[in-house]
């Protein structure tokens, strides 16, 4: 198959999932919006019947005013030379308990590491994913921390202190009158 | 390129062919630091006299690196824009980005080629510094990353305002500009940098900072809100303030290959305050008046800016406030001193509305030491106000000048402001329009007679004939630029450096002014002394002459009895810093006080409201 | 992880052990550590430990200025930078739909191919490391050090160039830099033949990388493997020619591939790779000084620059593979969510992995190298 052909597989294929919804941004780009409960078979069909085999990323998005997490999942065909995202919404849970999504390390290997990823920083549990675990924030017993509601700054500031310098010059301005008058901290954009 | 194939099992004796590296130049480096490349970013250097402590660079970094460190034996002036904070940079945290180069407004921040700083372990302040023009160490001779025009991260030029062509404009007394778009005004109001010279530049310290980001984020009405904190003119300010602050500006640099312009400030102002619905400006002002009531009546003689905004605030605070007003109409000289075409009456009469809705009461057409005296408002009032602003032209007194056809100009246009507000016609201002006319005054007064009346002559004559003439040389005018320019663009003619001489009179007619050529202004002491020669003598034939070299009070109101209580000092009324004066019932704001200027009153008025809350809130 | 967490393994078998190499050992890329189940030297499992480096940038990004993140995304990949730079770029330019003028598209791609000669240049001398040979690693790391006097010369910086900016780049190439790159690919070319004496055909170095860390390319794509490792197993897939991005379309260049899918084809595709870099520099040297025009679109003051609302991933080809940025923008003056999909997030974990089983202990130091795991990308 041709990568014309494969793109028009692809199309006759992704009408039969139900609630999908097809955006085309350019020639290799294609953005699909599927609900949760299709996206394991879509990625199934995607890798299946449309040689979609390399899943790049999965990406995910907090989105705390909607309470929900958008998960997207970036698969690229290297016959038809496209790139796929499929973009998905799981309802959020309160940082102390997981929000669940099932696994696709069935279908695509890499996910496991992704899956852990998105397990550490936004404390989301993949059902069947292998490698349920802490990786990266071994030592981190705090909220996941790239959930919106976690204020790294705020964190930083609680935990650590500035460095207080005052050296020869600071201190000669401070007895003609002057001295520190804006400090950083203070006017972060 | 040679192939290697990967079935090629390789040689255990190729890498003794590189025993040859033994005949080679062997590569030898110098011990001391390398030179480092000509756009190295390396330490910081700062050209203390060029930096203006916006703290631009200190909003950029990244890594919160910049401090903003008082140096007190600078300038510090933020009316001309500069302020006495210099950036010290901690390089434990600075990652030499060099951001704080491609932003900064003036091009005085730079990196140099320097590397090496090290220090004992207990000497770790020395990686907090000041830099300086010669660097960490003081010995830098060449700049590393410095500003280009490529790498200058700031956008430099206003949105082009949409304004009439001199040729539509020239006969009627529409305003000129359109006012910006709610996308140029989002535009340009994501050109400032938030650095508050604005705000400390303008006399009653507007928000400027932060309605410019209210605007920029798209909530005019939040925006509208930080005016109302401090300016309850901001229609008219919006339209015709002096705008120090856009002098003041970060952005407003000269010397620069790219130019740079101020952020359209004042714009910027007049379309948020358009742009939100006149009940909603009622509300937001109302919002803030305090709820209870201190039974204390204040009189205010004279509803110009100055006695309206205190008027304003003092009803915020709980007072009872009574406004006389001598003639038929509020504003005082933003009414009848300022052309349609620069502030339209409905634009005026906006914010005299929103001041009105908060309970000022005006009693107009009521002229103190005539209909009310002074002692009457001593008697039946708790405080008084004197706002009445400058309202009499002052003389050349050169020989002619008595003659009925020379005028002045604040007369005229008072004039000219009187019939429009009762007939609202454009032709008529009442007077006879000449067909030539001299305007003696380089000040906006004289633009603005001088405009008002080419109108007049376009549409009765056809054509201008105006003269515009100075004693200064033409780029000390005190006049707008943008006055001078459209003026000429208007048909104008404008002759700078003459000295009025003598209005020449024929048959009893004015026939034209005589005048001599200027050499100096002012003599060695700066004193105004102007040196002529004679020998250049010029003629401006006109059938009326118009002098616009400046306005008195008519303090005659007072009466004698006050005017001998009262301190004064030049003719004008002493004052305190607050607007007290040495009768203590007695306070006096706006121009009569300042001299002209709609935003020192505005700035004037809430000095006095506040100087006389306090007053009262002792007495209680 | 701390050592007062560490757990003793209870391992049933006498003959069984667990090894840490890492996370600081000079067989490892970077801060970065591995844990071996040993029987003898042959190792039964291995299990990748990260996290030594994590600086949470795609949370520090969050709380940044658009612009203000030019200054971290270098630091993701100390060896190779410029990829960084240009693909978070690359996402916030599709989501503003801004185009890059011709002459910044030029130079991009110019620091692109230089970053990825000085990266395979570390590549090689730190692959030749673990098999004990330090004198490619000396000349990797002093024929890089030339590179990088070229990136100081045209940037201001020599490791962190943060010259790249949504909309083209910083500035434009100093004079006789042109000459100055000519020079030292020449000088590159020269050094083709010591390398190849030292490292590349010498049979103590051929022996020890051929048959070690083998993966087909059927293991290859279901694990995500990318880049000239994917390459190595004779998939000629390539990032700048398949899925182009700049101008790379307008560039002649070859896909250098093995099939071998061992340790030596790695390092073989890297170094026909870096001379296709050569061959594509020279393509640039010659065609820029006629690319006129301005090197970079204006972009709004960015104190106050609103990235329209969307979503972009972009990919690069970096020297370790695909690299990718996923950047979400929710109209506000600071990124909404960037992802950091960097080659060694597959390499150095799950690849890693899968290839130590069966290995010997000392392979395993070179298995890693030959994959260029770079640890900072895993961490982020």
């Amino acid at each position: 198959m041709n990568c014309e052909e494969i793109n028009l597989w692809l199309d006759t294929l992704l009408a039969e999932i139900e609630e999908i919804e097809v955006t085309r941004k350019s020639e290799r780009r294609v953005r699909v919006d599927v609900p949760a409960s299709s996206l394991p078979a879509l990625l199934e069909l995607l890798k299946g019947k449309a040689s979609y085999v390399h899943l790049s990323a999965i990406s995910c998005v907090d989105w705390p005013d909607d309470e929900e997490f958008e998960l997207v999942y970036h698969c690229w065909s290297y016959e038809a030379k496209s790139l796929l995202s499929a973009h998905t919404r799981i309802p959020r849970n309160s940082a102390q308990e997981f929000a669940h999504y099932v696994s696709v390390y069935d279908i695509y290997k890499p996910a496991a590491f992704f899956e852990r990823d998105i397990y550490e920083m936004y404390g989301i549990y993949f059902e069947s994913s292998p490698y349920m675990e802490k990786f990266i924030l071994t030592e981190w017993n705090g909220p996941p921390p790239m959930r919106k509601d976690f204020d790294a700054e705020q964190y930083v500031n609680d935990t650590f202190n500035w460095a207080d310098y005052h050296p020869q010059w600071l201190q000669e301005l401070e007895e003609d009158g002057g001295g520190i008058a804006v400090r950083p901290e203070d006017i972060r954009l | 390129m040679k192939k290697i194939k990967y079935e090629d099992i390789g040689s255990i004796l190729n890498p003794l062919k590189n025993l040859q590296f033994f005949a080679r130049k062997p590569v030898t480096e110098p011990l001391g630091p390398r030179p480092a490349a000509e756009i190295y970013r390396g330490f910081h250097l700062n050209d203390m006299e060029k930096c203006i402590g916006c703290s631009t660079c200190q909003k950029i970094c990244d890594n919160a690196a910049i401090t903003m460190v008082k140096v007190p034996h600078l300038k510090n002036d933020p009316v001309n824009g500069i302020r006495n904070l210099r950036p010290a940079i901690d390089y434990g945290r600075c990652c030499w980005c060099a951001l704080c180069v491609d932003i900064c407004p003036v091009g005085a921040i730079e990196l140099s080629r320097e590397y090496v700083h090290t220090c004992n372990g207990d000497e770790v302040d020395s990686y907090f510094m000041l830099p300086q023009e010669k660097g960490m160490h003081g010995t830098v001779e060449e700049k590393g990353w410095t500003k280009t025009e490529t790498n200058d991260l700031l956008d430099r030029h206003r949105q082009k305002m949409g304004e009439m062509a001199p040729e539509e404009r020239v006969d009627n007394f529409d305003e000129i500009v359109d006012g910006f778009t709610p996308e140029q005004a989002v535009l340009e109001a994501s050109r400032c940098v938030q650095c508050g010279m604005c705000h400390d530049s303008c006399p009653t310290h507007m928000h400027a900072p932060e309605y410019i980001r209210a605007i920029w984020k798209g909530n005019v009405e939040e925006a509208v809100e930080w005016m109302y904190e401090t300016n309850p003119f901001s229609h008219v300010c919006g339209r015709v303030c002096t705008h120090r602050c856009e002098t003041a500006c970060s952005l407003n640099q000269t010397g620069l290959p790219q130019g740079s312009e101020p952020i359209a400030i004042r714009w910027l102002k007049r379309y948020a305050m358009d742009a939100v619905p006149h009940e909603r400006i009622k509300e937001i002002a109302a919002s803030k008046k305090s709820a209870t009531r201190t039974g204390k009546k204040i009189a205010i003689i004279g509803a110009g800016p100055a006695g309206l905004t205190a008027a304003f605030d003092l009803i915020k605070q709980g007072h009872e406030v009574q406004v006389f007003e001598a003639l038929a109409k509020a504003g005082g000289m933003t009414r009848y001193g300022i052309p349609y075409y620069r502030l339209p009456d409905d634009i005026l009469e906006r914010d005299v509305d929103v001041i009105l809705s908060m309970g000022v009461k005006i009693q107009y057409n009521t002229r103190i030491g005539k209909d009310i005296a002074m002692e009457q408002l001593h008697k039946d009032y708790d405080a008084v106000i004197l706002a009445i602003g400058l309202q009499s032209g002052r003389s050349t007194r050169i020989p002619g000048s008595d003659h009925k056809d020379v005028h002045s100009a604040v007369e005229l246009l008072r004039k000219i402001g009187s019939v429009r507000d009762d007939i609202k016609a454009e032709k008529d201002p009442g007077f006879e329009i000449p067909r030539s006319a001299v305007v003696i005054g380089g000040g906006n007064v004289a633009m603005d007679i001088g405009r008002s009346l080419a109108r007049y002559q376009k549409q009765q004559y056809g054509e201008v004939n105006m003269t515009i003439t100075a004693i200064d040389a033409m780029e000390n005018f005190p006049a707008d630029d943008v006055e001078i320019k459209e003026s000429l663009e208007e048909g104008i003619t404008i002759i700078p450096s003459r000295g009025p001489q003598e209005v020449m009179l024929e048959n009893g007619r004015v026939k034209g002014l005589r005048t001599w050529k200027v050499i100096s202004v002012f003599d060695d002491d700066g004193r105004f002394a102007p040196q002529y020669d004679e020998s250049d003598e010029q003629l401006f034939e006109a059938e009326m002459v118009i002098e616009a070299i400046g306005q008195m009070a008519e303090t005659d109101l007072l009466g004698e009895e006050l005017t001998e209580q009262l301190e004064w000092q030049r003719g004008r009324i002493k004052v305190t810093e607050d607007g007290a004066t040495s009768v203590d019932w007695l306070w006096s704001a706006g121009d009569c006080v300042n001299g002209p200027d709609v935003v020192h009153a505005v700035a004037d008025g809430h000095r006095v409201a506040e100087s006389i809350n306090e007053a009262l809130s002792v007495e209680r | 992880m701390r050592p007062e967490n560490y757990q003793l393994v209870a391992l049933p078998n006498s003959d069984e052990y667990e090894l840490f190499i890492g996370p600081n050992h000079p067989g490892i890329e970077g801060n970065y550590a591995f844990k071996l189940k040993l029987d003898g030297d042959r190792v039964i499992s291995g299990k990748a430990d990260a996290g030594y480096l994590h600086r949470g940038f795609e949370k520090l990004m969050e709380g940044r200025l658009w612009i203000q993140n030019l200054a971290i995304v270098p630091r993701i990949c100390v060896p190779d930078p410029v990829p960084m730079e240009v693909v978070y770029s690359l996402t916030v330019e599709d989501i503003e739909k801004m185009e890059v003028p011709l002459r910044g598209q030029w130079i991009r791609v110019m620091q692109l191919e230089l970053s990825r000669i000085a990266s395979h240049l570390f590549t090689f001398g730190g692959h030749a490391a673990t098999t004990g040979m330090y004198t490619p690693s000396y000349w990797g790391v002093a024929d890089r050090d030339l590179a990088l006097d070229l990136f100081e010369e045209l940037t201001g910086g020599r490791v962190y160039h943060i010259y790249n900016i949504p909309g083209g780049v910083r500035r434009d190439i100093p004079n006789g830099f042109l000459d100055r790159l000519s020079d030292y690919l020449d000088y590159l070319e020269t050094r083709q033949n010591d390398y190849d004496n030292l490292l590349f055909t010498n049979q103590v170095f051929v022996k020890r990388a051929r048959n070690v860390g083998v993966i087909n390319q059927e293991q290859a794509l279901e694990w995500g493997v990318t880049g000239p490792n994917l390459r190595a197993t004779g998939l000629a897939f390539d990032v700048r020619r398949d899925d182009p991005y700049l101008i790379y379309n307008e560039l002649d260049f070859e896909i250098p591939t093995q099939t071998a899918g061992d340790c030596l084809a790695r390092i073989l595709v890297r170094r026909d790779e870096l001379f296709q870099s050569v061959r594509i520099l020279r393509q640039i040297i010659k065609h820029l000084p006629s690319v006129k025009g301005p090197v970079r679109a204006p972009i709004p003051n960015p104190l106050a620059w609103n990235v329209s609302m969307g979503e972009s991933y972009c990919r690069v080809e970096s020297s370790k593979g695909e690299l990718a940025y996923y950047t979400v923008s929710d109209g506000g003056p600071k990124p909404y969510r960037v992802h950091v999909r960097g080659a060694s997030s597959m390499h150095a974990v799950q690849v890693l992995e899968n290839m130590a089983v069966g290995q010997r202990i000392e392979d395993i130091a070179q298995i890693m190298f030959s994959l260029d795991a770079c640890p900072p990308e895993v961490d982020r």
